[in-house]
């Protein structure tokens, strides 16, 4: 993967990257490797116990 | 990942965002049709990222009927983050607001809820894709409406990217006149 000169070219280049990836490797591989990612952020979430007037009042700023 | 006639079959392994939306969108269509669009969609097709909030449209409903999936989502083990009346969660949706629904004593993830009542949140309707993951299935709105939204209308850094990540997946798939079209119609709703 190309190194990218500012920030956001690096993500669009780590983007275009996964995308090929996803593409070229059967969905078993990468979904488990995603999930890695999505499951851990729902587990921090639960964990964090934040309330429903807190997370709303994150949310409108 | 094989797009054929508005069908997508992927043998994924679900995630518990994934397993969450199957069950949120198992309450909803007893009592509405529904799609889901936005960030959750680029998801759901492989972006690595997570997000906290799914977007869905539903078919408008009239109060007894909201009144019925709202008791139904409760006793589920849902509840309402902005409101636990069911006559605010109407007028909310009524207006155009999003309502947010997340497994009770939770905020993360929810569902942002919203009626589908302009014109172009209507057509989402007409043209979207069917998920089957082995028994579940779920709707997401055309790839050109998530490309269009995201590049024209959020406009983001991470809806730039989430459209560049279908892009790059579909490429020979995606009919950029139909692109074209929606970015138009979405700067005439929302100007």
């Amino acid at each position: 993967m190309k190194p990218g000169k500012t920030n956001k070219e690096d993500r669009l280049n780590f983007v275009e990257y996964w995308a090929d990836f996803v593409k070229n490797n059967p969905e078993k591989v990468w979904s488990r490797q995603q999930n890695i990612l999505i499951n851990s952020q729902i587990k921090n979430a639960r964990g964090s116990k934040l309330s429903k007037e807190d997370y709303l009042s994150i949310k409108q700023k | 990942m094989e797009l054929k006639d508005n069908i997508l079959k992927l043998d994924k392994e679900l995630n518990e965002l994934d397993k969450f939306v199957i069950k949120f969108k198992k309450i909803i269509e007893k009592y509405t049709d529904y799609v889901i669009i936005s960030g959750y969609v680029s998801i759901l097709l492989g972006r690595a990222r997570a997000t906290e909030d799914i977007d869905i449209f539903i078919k408008e409903l009239n109060r007894k009927t909201l009144n019925e999936l709202y008791k139904e989502l409760k006793k589920t083990n849902f509840w309402c983050l902005n409101t636990e009346d069911e006559e605010e969660i109407y007028n909310y949706l009524k207006d155009g607001l999003g309502v947010r629904f997340a497994k009770s004593k939770e905020t993360i993830p929810n569902m942002e809820v919203k009626f589908a009542l302009k014109p172009l949140q209507k057509e989402s309707f007409n043209d979207r894709i069917l998920i089957v993951m082995g028994k579940e299935e779920l709707k997401i709105s055309s790839l050109e409406r998530q490309i269009a939204f995201k590049k024209y209308y959020l406009k983001s850094d991470k809806d730039i990217e989430d459209a560049k990540h279908i892009e790059r997946l579909f490429n020979e798939k995606i009919d950029y006149n139909k692109v074209k079209l929606y970015k138009k119609l979405i700067e005439n709703e929302t100007r």
